[in-house]
């Protein structure tokens, strides 16, 4: 049956079984996507997905199940195996919200294209084979191009209760992501460039490519560095890459549970002055934007950091009740996952320095503009250990490729250590608007 | 096995069939009928109960080299017809085409369940999760927190292709995980087990959660009372088990046909060259009973195998499926793998292990003046490009003078896998493997990571 029909019938289910306490999510999605090699197109891809996940709440507890088939046997099992669920629980204190009294048009969030969803497979193989050819032909050093894909997605949710919620949004995307390798005398770089945007623009293809390409190629010759301790700038990729591995400290339910270094600090200076740092879930066009969380309540937007100061925890029902307070609003859900904390676009206003006069702030220092894996840190207690991939630049001007060389200090001490802040954000989508960083006191081993 | 009335012999044939007719040289169809199920406990409450079912047909469509994926949730013959012909839609070449009548392959279940988990109550999950937790919060009140979750999943897949291939396999897969968070003043530290098997409800039955339960606590209670390590280049003792997590990131990835097919690996045109000191075998078995990353068949209908990477420091082979092969000029290896029908297969690694050697734990140390004895590791990623990993030390101690001093945190291993191989120069025989999730472009799937304690003579370590 249809995604609609599924959910009445779910909920259908709730009052024939005289279970007042339930909801459920229901998403959707359809995506296209495309990989070339050497001039060819190698694979397509192409999909449909959908799944329903329902929440049974009764006597206090809480029981979950989805399902991904939508006729009425399993969307059945699904709420049976829901409703049994929840009798093992440990009692809980979620009340289901009621619908919020008046929700604006969540398309004027600006997350649909239409455009896009008419986007054809001979279109975006245009767009991959070109990118392909540009980033082969800007630098004889090319000896392969692993990865080359172009995808376009277009999906939507919706979130519903025996309380009478009732919250659809869509959303849809283009994007592609270009891996070229290079070689000189024996040493092999990877260039990396993504592309993800809400407007289909077949110029981008040659900039993706080259760029790529011109990345890979300023790391060959790296070399490593000695150890030992020097200023180092985060670019508009590598601060909210590093950054975003720990914002789960924000979180509310993590504090009440002995999962995050913020616990019992609000109100403290966490990070330096210049350092705010808010939640938006309404920014025009943010991949997280959304007037209503995945439990039904009304999202705003929300300072975490106000000029240094810890503002607030991020809640959902059940953990803001624990604390004697209100849902914030970020609840989310994915429909094979119960509720979790999510925050929607965090954003930290930007500081008025270039990426390059950021780095001439000091005279000598490591620009980092790629992460190596985040396994060496560790969101709980803070560490950093990573491995990374930059320039070390002197007077402003990048002297050396580097190679080998670690990083290491602590994200909590990070924000009390970052002395000024870039001005721009990354330019794809991202529910992550972090500016480049200067940070000061980082360990280097090489 | 499949539920029979879930999808018809007669509609896999006329999707096969459109494909052939669409002008593809090989069609293949994919169906999968998942049942999953979850308890979570956190801070001694039963935290959440999820369970779930998933179900989808696949449908692959080979033109040469080109491939052509598409899935759907709808069993329906009419939309799966209509997913065959837009995937056919870039070929309008159209021509006769018959897939060959199905034979039926029957596979020797190696991982037969021998207590069937829909036989016991969920009831007694919960029971064993709060002795876990009770046992783990016996190592004194420096353990702040415990997490423990009990997950399963049964999976009925079928694939069934152009050649005549039909082939229906059952995998239930059983894995718990715990983790103790312990504080000292100097920042919380984590210590993790998640032991998995391929196979039934007996695993958590005959778990040694004493055991389970020391592992993670005391990994933990050592970490929060660590100091840091000075970073650097030095010797490197890699713990058994867990530690093979580097040769499955760093060498096995560059391994795949996946990799290797496009150049994009420095293995690439090496097989018959030496790529180790001879004292080095490496091994990636599907077959292993009841093993985490074993398979009966793969995901393009091949029994699994045992395939010899590397043989006393010469490379032998990779590991590959039915693009990867013919591409790259090898033979299939049974090693085509994919998370679910949402992913179109490609080679991915099973059991990987490095093989037994002649020396001692205690032989390593002592040849150590200064260095780091990586206990166990955490997790890494690697550019398979490049050979470039970064792994995190989850349990590590300083070496010095030939013997394990202070423990140490904050250690991340760097390197390039083809230049860190060679570099291992002593071999235990402490043979451990280790359950994990490997993530790459057909999804996660369960891998097996192992190794005895080796030695690498250096590598740089990071650290503060």
């Amino acid at each position: 049956m249809e995604s609609q029909a599924a959910a009445d019938y779910v909920l259908a289910l709730a009052r024939e079984h005289r279970l007042p306490d339930v909801d459920l999510l229901v998403t959707g999605e359809e995506r296209l996507t495309l990989r070339v090699n050497r001039g060819r197109v190698e694979k397509v891809d192409q999909s449909t997905a959908q799944g329903l996940g329902v929440r049974v709440v009764r006597d206090g507890r809480t029981g979950v199940a989805f399902t991904e088939r939508f006729e009425q046997g399993s969307l059945e099992k699904a709420f049976l195996a829901a409703k049994e669920n929840a009798q093992l629980q440990d009692p809980t204190d979620v009340l289901l919200a009621d619908p919020p009294p008046a929700v604006p048009d969540p398309e004027g969030l600006g997350l649909y294209s239409p455009t896009l969803d008419a986007l054809n497979a001979e279109q975006l193989a245009a767009f991959a084979l070109e990118a392909e050819a540009a980033a082969r032909d800007a630098d004889r050093r090319v000896t392969a191009i692993p990865h080359l894909s172009v995808s376009r997605e277009s999906g939507w949710y919706e979130v519903a209760s025996t309380h009478g919620v009732k919250y659809r949004q869509r959303s849809n995307a283009v994007g592609a992501f270009c891996q070229v390798l290079l070689e000189e005398r024996g040493q092999r770089k990877s260039g990396n460039a993504s592309w993800a945007r809400r407007e289909w623009r077949p110029e981008a293809a040659r900039e993706l490519g080259r760029l790529a390409t011109s990345r890979g190629a300023a790391l060959l010759g790296a070399r490593p560095l000695p150890g030992g301790k020097l200023p180092v700038v985060l670019d508009e990729y590598s601060a909210p890459g590093l950054l975003g591995m720990y914002f789960g400290a924000f979180s509310g339910e993590a504090a009440q549970k002995g999962q995050s270094r913020l616990k019992g600090k609000l109100g403290e200076p966490i990070a330096v002055e210049a350092v705010t740092l808010v939640d938006e879930p309404h920014r025009i066009g943010g991949p997280g934007s959304r007037f209503v969380d995945a439990e039904g309540v009304p999202t705003r937007t929300l300072p975490l950091i106000e000029r240094g100061r810890f503002a607030h925890f991020l809640y959902h029902i059940e953990s803001a009740r624990k604390d004697g307070r209100s849902s914030t609003g970020h609840a989310g859900r994915g429909y094979s996952s119960g509720i979790t904390t999510r925050s929607h676009n965090l954003v930290m206003p930007p500081g008025p320095h270039s990426l390059e006069a950021l780095t001439a702030l000091e005279p000598r220092c490591l620009l980092v503009t790629e992460l190596e894996g985040g396994a060496g840190c560790n969101p709980l207690s803070g560490d950093i250990s990573i491995g990374v991939q930059g320039f070390l630049v002197e007077q402003g001007r990048r002297v050396q490729p580097v190679d080998a060389v670690t990083i290491a200090g602590n994200a909590f001490d990070l924000l009390r250590d970052i002395r000024a802040l870039g001005s721009e954000y990354q330019p794809n989508l991202s529910r992550l608007f972090i500016p480049p960083l200067l940070v000061q006191g980082m360990a280097l081993s090489g | 096995m499949l539920p029979p009335d879930l999808l018809k012999p007669s509609t896999v044939h006329n999707l096969l069939e459109l494909g052939l007719t669409r002008g593809a040289d090989f069609a293949e169809v994919f169906a999968e009928d998942s049942e999953s199920s979850s308890i979570d406990l956190l801070d001694r409450k039963i935290d959440s109960i999820g369970s779930g079912n998933s179900f989808g047909v696949g449908v692959r469509l080979l033109y040469g080299d080109e491939a052509y994926y598409g899935y759907s949730s709808d069993a329906e013959e009419a939309a799966l017809l209509k997913l065959t012909e837009n995937l056919a839609q870039a070929h309008r070449e159209h021509r006769p085409g018959q897939p060959s009548p199905f034979r039926q392959e029957s596979v020797p279940d190696r991982h037969a369940v021998r207590v069937d988990p829909e036989s016991v109550p969920k009831r007694e999950r919960v029971d064993l999760l709060r002795r876990l937790d009770e046992r783990v919060r016996r190592h004194g009140e420096a353990i702040t927190q415990v997490g423990a979750s009990v997950s399963e999943k049964k999976r009925a897949v079928l694939i069934a292709n152009s050649e005549g291939l039909w082939v229906e396999d059952g995998r239930q897969y059983s894995r718990i995980r715990v983790s103790a968070i312990a504080e000292k003043g100097a920042g919380p530290q984590v210590g993790v087990e998640s032991p998995g098997v391929l196979g039934g409800y007996e695993f958590f039955a005959e778990l040694d959660l004493e055991k389970l339960s020391e592992s993670a606590a005391g990994s933990a209670l050592l970490m929060a009372g660590a100091g840091y390590i000075d970073g650097g280049t030095m010797p490197v003792v890699l713990g058994n088990g867990f530690g093979g997590v580097i040769f499955h990131e760093a060498c096995g990835h560059p391994l795949e046909t996946e990799a290797i097919r496009k150049q994009a690996s420095p293995f690439a045109g090496k097989l018959g060259q030496p790529v180790a000191q001879p004292i080095l075998t490496a091994i990636d078995d599907g077959t292993l009973e009841h093993r985490w990353g074993s398979l009966n068949v793969d995901d393009e209908g091949l029994p699994a195998q045992r395939t010899v990477l590397i043989e006393n420091g010469i490379l032998r082979n990779y590991l590959s499926d039915r693009i990867g092969a013919r591409q790259a000029g090898v033979p299939r290896s049974g090693s085509a793998r994919r998370e679910s029908y949402r992913f179109a297969p490609v080679s991915r690694m099973r059991n990987t292990y490095i093989d037994r050697g002649p020396h001692t734990v205690a032989d390593m140390i002592a040849s150590i003046d200064f260095g780091l004895y990586a206990k166990k590791m955490g997790g890494g990623s690697v550019d398979p490009a490049t050979g470039e990993f970064n792994f995190a030390v989850q349990e590590g101690y300083a070496i010095r003078k030939g013997k394990i001093a202070e423990p140490v945190r904050g250690a991340t291993l760097i390197g390039k896998g083809h230049e860190v191989l060679p570099l291992i120069s002593m071999i235990g025989s402490d043979l451990e493997l280790s359950a994990g999730m490997c993530g790459a472009s057909s999804g996660w799937v369960p891998t097996t990571v192992g190794q005895p304690t080796l030695k690498i003579d250096r590598i740089l370590v990071g650290g503060r």
